[in-house]
């Protein structure tokens, strides 16, 4: 009985077991069957597209440009297709911004620099199905060649920088192919602040964008705010070579720090060691004492401040000024004002469109400067916080909040983003700081703000050997280590003054950024030496 | 523990400031009483009468000024409601809290010159006390963001007769920063 049982119960199972098969089977064939007919139609596109198109040398990938030919072929700037372009047949290089295909055609946005224009792909008498296919499944930030015919629009095209054109594409070869997969995306990067939010869409946060900066760099604000700095650059020597400076280069391996030795990077240099120079102070001077008269200097200046904040990096461009000056070291204070307020008309009258496009996306009150500039005395200030309820000592240095709201109680009063505080507390100022005459708590130093941020510090120097020598004496500083420092003013020294500013910082406070890492192209900070 | 007597200290000299603002001749004296050092004061002719509210209020009738309780039966309901959020709410409260309390009074006060509508009460009395130890360390910026509390805190604090004990508070009457800078 039991024998029996068991035995009907396996021949069911046996039963049950090929019915299953058997439902398996049959459904393998059917995929095998969908999957060939499914070859067969992919197989006779690919014949069909390989038979029938027409297009076929109008579109593809180039060749890696080895300099193999010299084509005779201008290419055109995408920011000069304008409407007077308009029916011209041109070739433009640019990246692919974005493309989408929609039926039978595909719109791209090309990007050059910070310009972006419309190019459109249909299916017609130039481009075939297989061309308008091939165009839609090139990747983002791929640079291509095109070739096409510019077509005024009859209404403005609002996400392209230019706006009244669009491109008729009747060629397109690939240059160089981007990978698929970008670690960031451009729209994603130059969205404002707080819109994304709202919309549920990503920002990428700073460390993203500095991991990758080489991508982050062509976004629109990015090529905005490296071109206004350049700018700076350009107008700062523009205007210090009309007021008849010399340009000099330091060296940034030396042999001692300039003051005092807590926050300087130590290099080992063969059997012994050096630091890397945290201003060019002491060459400037040196330039002095050597009757150049007046000199500056554009170049790295290195902090070892382990300082993590928004406006601190370890290396950033310092913008040198060192000048002699005749009896009051306000001579050179105007020098400086006057070529800093140079620099904000010249930014204020060439770069508006830098200006605006970073505006988009980080919005911030236009740049007020007044002329001549504004100059406050320590004291004043003071005062002024003091009337503000905050509580400091006469001589205690400026905290940053305090410098901040001082900058917001200035605007207030004097309606300007720009303005110097003269005449520091001595006891705050490095040793080389020439002290008051009228009073020896106070000194001939002075700092200038931009939005209520320093950028430039400055002071008129000691050019005495001896008043020197007290000084770092006073200060604790090893005297053998600043000999050749001091030595320099001992054979006839031209009483003369100056100051350093920050080019990352200029440009921040310009535009009024809030991070110093925005205006520096490949920021070094504590926590950062790549890329 | 030092917290807590410097609190309690607060609170008696708070009820001294207001006897005198009162124009109460003869100062009483106060004792505390349990773990939280809840003020007492002990009548002449009567039972102790406990807690800050309760002797403030007392005081007050003292002194004839029934008004400063409210003049109808809606501004005296006010009032009692600010009393208590002064001693339940205000004191003691945590750092986050302050926060919520600034921004929801900075809220109310938008359309009033005092807590109770447009009379002065007891009630801006205590919470001006109350709250003088969080606006004192408020930064300029801030004091600017919570600018209807800064508004009233400034007109009660120059009202005749109030401040006594506490140190005045400087508040500025331009705008320094932009509006939406925060």
């Amino acid at each position: 009985m039991t024998k029996e049982n068991v035995q009907g119960a396996g021949e069911e199972e046996q039963q049950a077991q090929s019915k299953k098969a058997l439902k398996k089977q049959q459904k393998e064939a059917e995929k095998a069957a969908k999957k060939a007919e499914k070859q067969a139609k992919l197989a006779s596109e690919q014949q069909e597209a390989e038979e029938d198109d027409f297009a076929m040398d109008r579109y593809g990938i180039c060749p890696m440009v080895q300099s193999q030919q010299k084509l005779d072929r201008a290419l055109v700037r995408v920011q000069d297709l304008t409407p007077e372009k308009a029916e011209q047949q041109i070739w433009v290089r640019a990246r692919i911004h974005t493309s989408r295909a929609k039926g039978k055609q595909c719109f791209l946005v090309l990007r050059h620099q910070q310009f972006t224009v419309q190019a459109l792909l249909a299916v017609g008498d130039c481009a075939s199905k297989q061309m308008v296919k091939f165009a839609a499944n090139l990747t983002k930030e791929s640079i291509i060649d095109v070739e096409a015919v510019v077509k005024k629009v009859e209404q403005k095209i609002e996400s392209c920088s230019q706006q009244d054109v669009e491109l008729h594409v009747e060629r397109i070869f690939v240059i160089s192919q981007s990978e698929a997969r970008l670690p960031l995306q451009l729209e994603d990067a130059v969205r404002p602040e707080g819109e994304g939010d709202e919309e549920g869409r990503a920002t990428v946060n700073q460390d993203t964008r500095l991991d990758n900066r080489v991508i982050d760099l062509r976004t629109t604000t990015s090529q905005s705010i490296f071109r206004l700095q350049s700018g700076v650059c350009q107008l700062f020597r523009d205007t210090l070579i009309n007021k008849g400076f010399v340009e000099i280069q330091t060296p940034k391996i030396i042999s001692a720090a300039s003051e005092g030795g807590a926050n300087v990077f130590t290099v080992s240099y063969f059997k012994t060691s050096a630091y890397l120079a945290q201003s060019p102070q002491l060459y400037k001077q040196m330039c002095i004492c050597a009757d150049f008269d007046k000199v500056f200097c554009v170049g790295p200046v290195f902090r070892a401040e382990d300082s993590n904040t928004h406006r601190h990096l370890t290396e950033f461009v310092g913008l040198d000024i060192e000048m002699a000056f005749n009896y009051h070291y306000h001579e050179v204070i105007d020098s400086i004002t006057d070529t800093m307020v140079q620099i904000f008309k010249g930014l204020r009258d060439r770069f508006q469109t830098e200006i605006q496009t970073v505006n988009k996306q980080y919005p911030s009150e236009p740049f007020k400067f007044l002329e001549p500039t504004l100059r406050l005395e320590y004291k004043e200030a003071v005062a002024m916080l003091r009337a503000a309820g905050v509580e400091m000592g006469d001589e205690e240095d400026l905290s940053t909040p305090n410098e901040k709201l001082l900058g917001r109680l200035v605007k207030e009063k004097y309606d300007t983003d720009f303005y110097v505080l003269d005449k520091y507390p001595l006891a705050v100022r490095p040793f080389y700081t020439m002290p008051d005459p009228n009073n020896p708590k106070y000194s001939n130093s002075y700092d200038m703000f931009m939005r209520g941020e320093e950028i430039l510090s400055g002071a008129q120097r000691v050019h005495d050997a001896q008043l020197l020598t007290e000084r770092a004496m006073h200060h604790g500083i090893d005297l053998e280590k600043i000999k050749a420092y001091i030595d320099s003013f001992r054979y006839g020294a031209p009483p003369h003054a100056g100051g350093g500013i920050g080019l990352e910082r200029v440009t921040m406070l310009y535009l009024g950024l809030h991070n110093v890492r925005q205006t520096s192209m490949f920021p070094r900070d504590p926590k950062r030496l790549t890329p | 523990m030092c917290q807590v007597s410097g609190v309690i200290k607060m609170a008696l000299r708070e009820l001294s400031s207001l006897e005198r603002f009162l124009g109460l001749k003869k100062p009483n004296k106060y004792s505390s009483q349990g773990g939280k050092k809840v003020p007492v004061l002990q009548n002449n002719n009567g039972p102790a009468l406990i807690g800050l509210v309760t002797i403030a209020s007392h005081l007050v009738r003292e002194a004839k000024r029934p008004e400063l309780l409210g003049d109808s039966a809606e501004r005296r309901a006010v009032v009692q409601q600010w009393l208590e959020y002064r001693v339940t709410r205000l004191d003691n409260c945590s750092k986050e809290e302050v926060k919520v309390i600034l921004k929801d009074l900075n809220q109310y006060l938008e359309d009033k010159v005092y807590l109770a509508g447009n009379v002065f009460t007891l009630a801006d009395i205590l919470m001006y006390y109350g709250i003088h130890h969080i606006v004192v360390e408020l930064a300029v910026q801030e004091k600017e963001r919570y600018l209807n509390i800064t508004r009233w805190f400034d007109h009660i604090q120059h009202y005749p007769g109030v401040r006594h004990h506490l140190p005045p508070v400087v508040v500025l009457r331009n705008r320094v920063y932009p509006s939406g800078h925060y």
